[in-house]
């Protein structure tokens, strides 16, 4: 046989070959993308719709990664500066191959009185991208974003130093802005159980207050010292109590002073005429308890209905949803009380419109049996409340909230036997405390939409829903839940949130990855007899594994020989034989197999270049919440519980 | 070398090339690494050149030299035992031409077997695209396809390797049982051998922390895997290099070089002619 051939082809695929270590394997900077064309980070939804509202200009940034297939897009170079420095970033994203920030040394920035930027609208005005290390930031100046403090980056220094001489701050380089922390990212879990806590402080100083207006002394009885409730309120002094003995009143009535209306439990019955609102406080601390009421028009959205707010970009939104019938409007009610109140209502049970520090607890709202028909439990709109100890049973959703940040909503039932979208329903509301609420047959448990930031969704039991619960937006906490029988136990659009101690059983999938930026973090939860483990559709792998520790997975295959609490072996739930472990006969066997072994080795290496999907490196030995499933029905409290803040009391494993 | 001698070597080249392809157990061998390869890359489902290296590396390291092994311990031992080498040794063939022209022939036999199977599932990465958004802009990251053929051309350079050491062995043994014996042997020491006596020397303190990427590259396998994360995964993944480069390359031409000058001394006593 000539052997020349053969040597001739393989020698040249050598040499050719080799050419390959000295040639540059596309480390080459890519030219910068469109934003919309990007996967966004940083602000919520709010202050970018507010923003584009008011033509206020976000300074932004642009990153390539090495490790990432997609452009990411931060509004803000803050949260850029922030999210490069969170711990786990690297991992899933690699290095950045390009940085890009917006720049602004041809656009003629303008800075308004409250420090909002804006761009001239003027052909000569120009905003474009800028190489980060070759950018000059301007920091602590006054400018500003609807999210809060904002870098201002400059191609030229002399246009830094101009914008910094007009408007204060100094001007630094890429390595100087990077050695700064704004606060704009996810919290740890230390911070977030603090923060549990606060909202649980502020939420019972609330109620304190509240209970208060029940102490006024008592200075009319309807029907021995008035004759009707409107004249009984006219009669009142402020701050006294308008005692309503058991009987039915026909009422369409306007409280417009602090008082008290007290009846004696739902032997009290006041009755509307089906038209408009049962019971309007438009004053503060107004107290409406131990009553019944029904009657209650079933207008949803009020046509009629003109502010002079017509100015607020979300107008629409306060007209669509805050002006509908209900059994009990606060209307501009700071500090008020509706406790001990039962409610039948075909629109919605109590509205708190521009009413911060109300307490709505221990209320019952029956709504309509088909939820389009019915509207909220709570309609919250720009307020601040508590509600607590509640009951909502069919309507539209049990408490839905527009902008009403720092809400709490604890201890609450919401069922649904005919009806009920969603138990608790978060629009562009941000750090709200949901803690401890009992959802059953919604649609979704508990939903938080609009890519706000910072809500805590902790303690709560969400079962034979649609959906469990399903957090978007940003460094949000979602923790020591119980989802079990929904169609999918949990959905996960968030970004850079921590999930932990959640229990996810016995749903068709136990968790939905939904985000396509693989940002969350997804440690200690117990994974138990879902039909499937988790789904994924678009992004990278995700790696479900945070210091050395991952999740329970009920049937991963592998040992912990080592002791460490973890198994010696990673789990890709969303692969095509782990995914069957527990459900395929068989698969338990194969997973174990050299062959899976030789695959799986490095598969949780470059993450971000692979297909969508989950990998655990460190699979949890035990379940870390065994008894959360085990008084089935009842709210697991302990594990809510907020003086189980000590990590190693509460994580077993730990 | 001049003109004559090079047309010996590649006679020699030749008659183990015509061995090879008449061998039906080498065609077996080929096609199951073949096979094997195949099915890896395809259930690995690896979306990128990148994790494709990264997923291939640890069978390959397995089964390239099992495959190397099997190509070369008999090559100089079946001459010898079928009494060839003494009919060789009547021919005007210097004894470093005929062990080079052997370990030439079952080199490229061995090349062929392994780099065509390699370059061929490369074609799952841009098959398996997956679902990916439509509306977002993408790019490549830091995966190339240049990384992958920088992984295949190591793998020859492993490939061609252990072949040496094949043949060294396939000249010292003495019987068809040595030989099987200590390719055996020298496999099992390659996957598992040299590291194991690196990771217990780390454990037992007897290897400085200083002295690993000199060690390391001492272990053909080692070095061959520093070689591939360095320069394939390096700068995709960031942190502590994974090996010296230039130590691995060093590592590796010794085995080469010494392996292959072992053979040419013991394939049959110096004479003179």
């Amino acid at each position: 046989m000539n052997p020349r051939p053969v040597l001739a082809v393989l020698f040249a695929f050598l040499l050719v070959g080799s050419a390959a270590f000295a040639v540059d394997a596309g480390d080459r900077a890519p030219d910068p993308v469109p934003f919309d064309d990007t996967v966004t980070m940083g602000l919520t939804a709010a202050a970018t719709v507010e923003a584009g509202d008011r033509d206020v200009e976000i300074p932004r940034a642009e990153v390539f990664y090495t490790q990432y297939r997609y452009v990411v897009g931060y509004y803000g170079v803050t949260s850029l500066v922030d999210e490069l420095a969170r711990d786990g970033h690297e991992r899933q994203f690699g290095a950045p191959l390009a940085t890009y920030v917006s720049d602004y040394a041809r656009a003629e920035l303008r800075v308004t009185d409250e420090g909002h930027l804006r761009v001239p609208d003027d052909p000569d005005s120009f905003v474009g991208w800028v190489p980060a290390e070759e950018a000059h930031f301007v920091v602590d100046s006054r400018a500003r974003t609807p999210g809060g403090e904002t870098v201002v980056p400059f191609s030229s220094r002399d246009a830094a130093d101009d914008f910094a001489a007009d408007h204060g701050g100094e001007v630094v380089g890429w390595d100087g802005v990077r050695t700064r922390s704004f606060d704009t990212g996810g919290s740890t879990r230390e911070s977030f159980r603090t923060e549990v806590d606060r909202q649980h402080d502020w939420a019972d100083g609330r109620v304190a207050d509240a209970d208060r207006l029940e102490d006024r002394p008592v200075s009319v009885v309807v029907g021995e010292d008035a004759d009707s409730l409107d004249a009984a309120v006219a009669a009142a002094p402020p701050n006294t109590t308008v005692v309503v003995p058991p009987g039915t009143y026909d009422a369409n009535l306007t409280v417009d002073k602090p008082l008290t209306l007290r009846g004696a439990g739902s032997a009290t019955h006041l009755r509307g005429d089906a038209n408009g609102s049962v019971v309007t406080a438009t004053a503060p601390r107004v107290g409406i308890t131990d009553l019944r009421i029904s009657g209650v028009g079933d207008t949803l959205v009020d046509e009629n209905v003109s502010t002079d707010r017509g100015d607020d970009w979300d107008y629409r939104v306060q007209l669509g949803y805050g002006y509908g019938d209900a059994a009990v409007e606060l209307a501009g009610a700071n500090g008020s009380l509706v406790r001990n109140v039962s409610i039948e209502t075909p629109a919605n049970g109590v509205v708190a419109r521009w009413s911060q520090r109300a307490v709505v607890d221990n209320v019952t709202v029956e709504g309509s049996d088909e939820w389009q028909e019915g509207f909220m439990g709570v309609m919250v709109m720009r307020s601040r409340v508590v509600v607590q100890n509640s009951t909502f049973v069919d309507g539209r959703d049990g408490v839905y909230t527009h902008l009403a940040d720092g809400l709490v909503v604890r201890d609450n039932e919401m069922l649904g036997r005919d009806g009920l979208r969603f138990g608790v329903h978060e629009m562009y509301t941000s750090d709200a405390l949901v803690a401890n609420n009992t959802v059953r047959g919604a649609d979704t448990g508990v939903v938080v939409m609009t890519r706000p930031t910072g809500n805590l969704i902790v303690g709560n039991d969400a079962r034979d829903n649609g959906v469990g619960i399903n957090v978007g937006g940003e460094a949000s906490y979602v923790a020591d839940n119980v989802v079990a029988d929904n169609r999918y136990g949990l959905k996960a659009p968030s970004k850079v949130s921590l999930y932990e101690r959640n229990v996810v059983a016995w749903n068709e999938i136990g968790v939905r990855a939904a985000s396509i930026i693989p940002t969350n973090r997804v440690v200690s939860n117990d994974f138990v007899d879902n039909d499937r483990y988790v789904s994924a559709y678009l992004g990278p792998l995700r790696v479900w594994t945070a210091d050395g520790r991952g999740n329970y997975w009920d049937d991963a295959p592998g040992v912990d020989a080592d002791g460490d609490g973890t198994i010696d072996r990673s789990f890709h739930p969303s692969g095509p034989v782990d995914g069957r472990v527990g459900d395929v006969p068989g698969a338990s066997t194969l997973a174990q197999s050299p062959a899976q072994g030789a695959i799986r080795t490095l598969q949780g290496l470059v993450p971000g270049l692979r297909p969508t999907g989950v990998v655990d490196e460190a699979p949890l030995a035990e379940s870390v919440r065994p008894n959360a499933l085990v008084d089935d029905g009842s709210r697991d409290r302990n594990a809510s519980d907020r003086d189980a803040t000590d990590p190693n009391a509460s994580d077993q494993n730990a | 070398m001049s003109r004559p001698a090079f047309d010996r070597l590649l006679a020699v080249v030749g008659r183990e090339l015509t061995t090879v392809v008449r061998t039906r157990a080498f065609l077996a061998l080929t096609a199951g690494f073949a096979a094997v390869v195949g099915m890896l890359a395809w259930t690995a489902n690896a979306g990128g050149y990148v994790p494709l290296v990264l997923d291939l590396l640890a069978p390959v390291e397995v089964l390239v030299p099992a495959l190397a092994l099997a190509f070369g311990y008999r090559a100089l031992l079946g001459d010898d035992e079928r009494g060839e080498l003494d009919v060789v040794r009547t021919y005007p063939v210097s004894r470093a031409t005929f062990v080079f022209g052997t370990y030439l022939g079952r080199a490229s036999a061995l090349l062929v077997a392994v780099l065509v199977p390699l370059l061929a599932v490369a074609a799952v990465v841009p098959l398996s695209g997956g679902t990916e958004s439509s509306f977002l802009a993408t790019h490549a990251g830091m995966d190339s396809p240049i990384r992958y053929v920088r992984f295949v051309v190591l793998t020859a350079g492993f490939a061609l390797v252990v072949a040496a050491v094949a043949i060294a062995i396939s000249a010292t043994a003495g019987t068809a049982r040595a030989g099987l014996a200590l390719a055996t042997a020298f496999g099992v020491a390659l996957v598992l051998g040299f590291d194991a006596g690196l990771v217990a020397g780390l454990a037992g303190g007897v290897v400085p922390d200083a002295a690993l990427p000199s060690l390391l590259a001492l272990s053909p396998n080692s070095a061959f895997r520093g070689l591939v994360l360095e320069t394939v995964v390096g700068g995709v993944e960031t942190g502590t290099p994974a090996a010296s480069p230039v130590a691995g390359l060093a590592g590796l031409g010794a085995w080469l070089v010494a392996s292959l000058a072992v053979a040419v001394f013991a394939v049959w006593p110096k004479t003179d002619r």
